[in-house]
């Protein structure tokens, strides 16, 4: 059984994609997402093998959902669209799945065919944003887009990942590595990365160092990342 | 008595070159307010040689001179200022002192004071702002008789032996003071009478120019064609009484007002060799029927004699001219060849503002267009999909929705650009909004709070139609928990207020425009309104935004 996730924010458009994957023994549509920020969560948690994607949706686009995940979990993805030229040229060139709303069966067929065939994630280096503008967060269980250029600092304990602004405390379901592969934000310790912006002195110690923030928090530095943090700011 | 006959006449010499030479350009320079250094070194010129003549022909008197040469220094310095009656002064005083006599060092000195003091009083006048006293012939009367009173004193202080000089100023003191006075008097007077004509001149050339611009305006602003040829012909006829008046495209007559209309045909080619090469050179051609004969093409016996020929312009290209003609017995006046000049910019400007606006009303018409081209590929083929899938569930529905679609399809191609009501704007967004809600069934909420008497209002055809796909496609449908978009209307102190607002409150200021969308729907409430009125924005993030327009509410007020 491949299991599956359907992500997409017209409930007619996946009740409908249900309906079809329904026809195929093979799939188990384990979760339905009405966003690109629920469907991060749910990636992380359950780790379907197969998403099926819709591109345009609010605040996080379908693009933007794939360059948070951590390639550690990437699925399967076969997007899908309405209607976007851009996108449907990038599939085309890097031979991505993808399929065309409303969807026809035979096509559906074809790609479960490729996918059955081969479930390996796909590289999608390319066509994904490199920069992430913007993190999807809860505060508590209402959700929050925090743009990156607001984070001061970001940190995971055993409750998982924090990311803290100069006004709000929040949690995110992106990893640490996606967030220093995919921000400005520097490492500065196993469990936290900070914003170089964000930083108002760096307080050598015995066994490393501290930073202060703008809004006055301290985070620790460890030997192991303080040359480079050093080395930020043009100290060797 | 025959010292003042003698002098009398010669300051009568004067007069008389003066009241020619007041019939050239040149004169103007002594009329105006503020001469400028080029002007001042001619004034000193003039008023220079006026001294020295003066001293060369006066009248030997004891071993002196009896002169009209203060006349010169004080209209030189009123005329020019302190320095160049100084100047002047100074000029006419050292050719003074270098006939010598026992009067030359006083003479020198006195004529360069008059000067000075003529400078002095005129710089006085014009920084009180009492310069119309500097051409008041009594004035300048006085001025010249204390001048020359001055003079006597200077001579009688100076002058060695006293006594003589006592006798001197005795003989000639009363014709000097009398004939200078008088002569300074006389010339200022001409210089007045001059600047009253100039004055009058010009003010009527404006008035004259400034009522064919008003007249024109507009006509022109379809462009040139017989019709708001012959218009504009009309006017410039009635207004410049030339004897006719012709106007004519590249190649042909357009129209003709007055003598000779019954062979000058509107329609007909051009024959004129004239305007021909005033369409070809694009320059202003002129026969004044004198030396450069002038003759009819068209008939023998037609009783045009002059004709001024100027080329019309709509940028740098010759579009046609317009034609002045004159009768054979009279004078083609030269008040009207530059007025024709004027009338010829004039109306290549009003073409050219007409075809300007023509352009922009062409360029908002091309814009709306592509706004209405612009229905959302991702609407559409989203909606398409929706009814898909519905078909298949719930045939009735999906026939409801498929109507909607053909609905707002419709009026979206129907691309009109003028008035519709407000409830026919409504209509076409309700059928948008039936399918935004058919797409997102959980997510979007709609409240229309538009008072009834409100939906007979004309407004620009697409001004809420762009307004709330704005609020779906940026603000509901990007908020993860859907939201409400709230249309509403109210009258508002002789306004009306539409408004559209939605609770997602996505709203991003752009960085140097609006969209294109916005931005059209303001620019086209300005253009049926006025600048007062438009569209503007209100935002609180992540709590609303509010796009408002405000517009007259006049058709309501006829209908109450």
């Amino acid at each position: 059984m491949i299991s599956c996730l359907i992500v997409d924010d017209e409930p007619y458009a996946r009740e409908e994609l249900k309906d079809l994957l329904s026809k195929a023994d093979d799939i188990e549509v384990t979760g339905e997402c009405s966003n690109a920020i629920d469907a991060l969560g749910f990636i992380n948690k359950h780790k379907p093998q197969l998403v099926f994607l819709d591109i345009q949706m609010p605040r996080i686009s379908g693009m933007e959902m794939i360059g948070m995940l951590d390639p550690e979990t990437m699925p399967r993805i076969v997007f899908s669209t309405a209607y976007d030229e851009y996108a449907i040229k990038a599939f085309e060139h890097h031979a991505f799945d993808y399929l065309l709303k409303p969807i026809e069966e035979e096509r559906l067929a074809k790609t479960l065919g490729r996918v059955r065939s081969d479930l390996r994630p796909q590289l999608m280096e390319e066509i994904i944003p490199q920069e992430l503008q913007h993190l999807p967060c809860y505060l508590g269980n209402k959700l929050k887009v925090v743009p990156v250029h607001a984070v001061e600092y970001v940190f995971s304990d055993l409750s998982g990942i924090h990311v803290a602004t100069a006004e709000c405390y929040v949690h995110t379901h992106l990893t640490l590595k996606v967030l220093e592969q995919r921000t400005s934000l520097a490492r500065c310790h196993r469990q936290y990365l900070v914003s170089p912006d964000a930083i108002s002195e760096i307080a050598l110690q015995e066994t490393g160092a501290e930073v202060v923030t703008h809004s006055g928090t301290k985070i620790p530095v460890s030997r192991r990342y303080l040359k480079s943090l050093k080395q930020h700011f043009g100290y060797s | 008595m025959a010292l003042i006959l003698h002098l009398l006449q010669q300051m009568c010499v004067y007069l008389v070159i003066v009241y020619m030479v007041s019939k050239t350009p040149l004169f103007k320079i002594f009329t105006e307010d503020a001469p400028r250094l080029p002007h001042k070194v001619l004034i000193y010129l003039v008023f220079s040689g006026f001294c020295v003549i003066a001293t060369t022909f006066g009248e030997q008197v004891d071993g002196a001179i009896a002169n009209t040469r203060a006349m010169g220094a004080v209209l030189g310095g009123l005329l020019g200022g302190p320095v160049t009656g100084f100047l002047i002064g100074l000029t006419g005083g050292l050719h003074r002192y270098g006939f010598g006599g026992f009067t030359d060092l006083a003479c020198a000195i006195s004529t360069t004071s008059e000067g000075l003091l003529a400078g002095m009083t005129a710089f006085y006048l014009r920084t009180h702002n009492k310069r119309a006293l500097l051409f008041r012939p009594m004035f300048v009367f006085g001025l010249t008789f204390v001048a020359e009173v001055v003079q006597m004193l200077i001579i009688l202080i100076v002058a060695r032996p006293f006594d003589q000089a006592l006798a001197l100023v005795e003989q000639i003191a009363p014709p000097m003071l009398l004939v200078n006075s008088l002569g300074a008097a006389f010339f200022m007077s001409i210089v007045r009478d001059q600047k009253t004509m100039f004055d009058k001149l010009s003010s009527a050339f404006s008035s004259q120019a400034l009522k064919i611009a008003e007249r024109c305006v507009g006509v022109l602003a379809k462009g040139l064609n017989e019709v708001s040829g012959s218009k504009v012909a009309q006017i410039v006829k009635d207004e410049t009484n030339v004897g006719a008046v012709a106007i004519t495209d590249r190649t042909k007559l357009l129209a003709f007002i007055g003598i000779g209309s019954d062979h000058h045909k509107p329609g007909t080619e051009i024959s004129s060799r004239l305007t021909l090469d005033a369409i070809e050179q694009n320059k202003v051609m002129y026969a004044d029927g004198v030396e450069e004969p002038y003759g009819c093409s068209l008939s023998p016996t037609c009783k045009l004699g002059s004709c001024l020929v100027i080329p019309l312009h709509s940028d740098t290209e010759v579009i046609g001219t317009i034609k002045l003609y004159e009768q054979k017995n009279k004078l083609f006046l030269n008040i009207n060849r530059t007025l024709g000049e004027g009338i010829a910019k004039l109306l290549s400007n009003q073409i050219l503002y007409g075809e300007l606006e023509e352009k922009q009303s062409l360029l908002t018409r091309a814009e709306l267009k592509l706004l209405q081209a612009q229905v959302n590929p991702h609407f559409l083929f989203n909606t398409l999909n929706t009814i898909a899938i519905i078909t298949k569930r719930d045939a009735e529905k999906a026939r409801e929705l498929l109507l909607q679609l053909s609905k707002f399809l419709r009026i979206n191609l129907k691309r009109t650009s003028g008035l519709v009501t407000l409830g026919e704007e409504l209509d076409h967004v309700d059928a948008y909004l039936a399918i935004e809600k058919a797409r997102f069934p959980d997510k979007l909420a709609v409240e229309v709070d538009v008072p009834t008497e409100l939906l007979s209002l004309k407004i620009p055809a697409f001004t809420l139609q762009p307004l709330i796909e704005n609020a779906i496609k940026h603000g509901i449908s990007q908020s993860v928990e859907g939201g409400r978009v709230r249309i509403s209307g109210a009258l508002l102190d002789g306004q009306v207020e539409l408004q559209v607002e939605d609770d997602a409150g996505l709203y991003i200021p752009p960085k140097n425009r609006e969209g294109l969308g916005v931005t059209l729907v303001d620019k086209r409430l300005k253009k049926q309104w006025g600048k007062e009125f438009g569209l503007h924005i209100e935002w609180e993030e992540e709590a609303f935004t509010r796009v408002s327009i405000h517009l007259p509410a006049p058709v309501l007020e006829a209908a109450q």
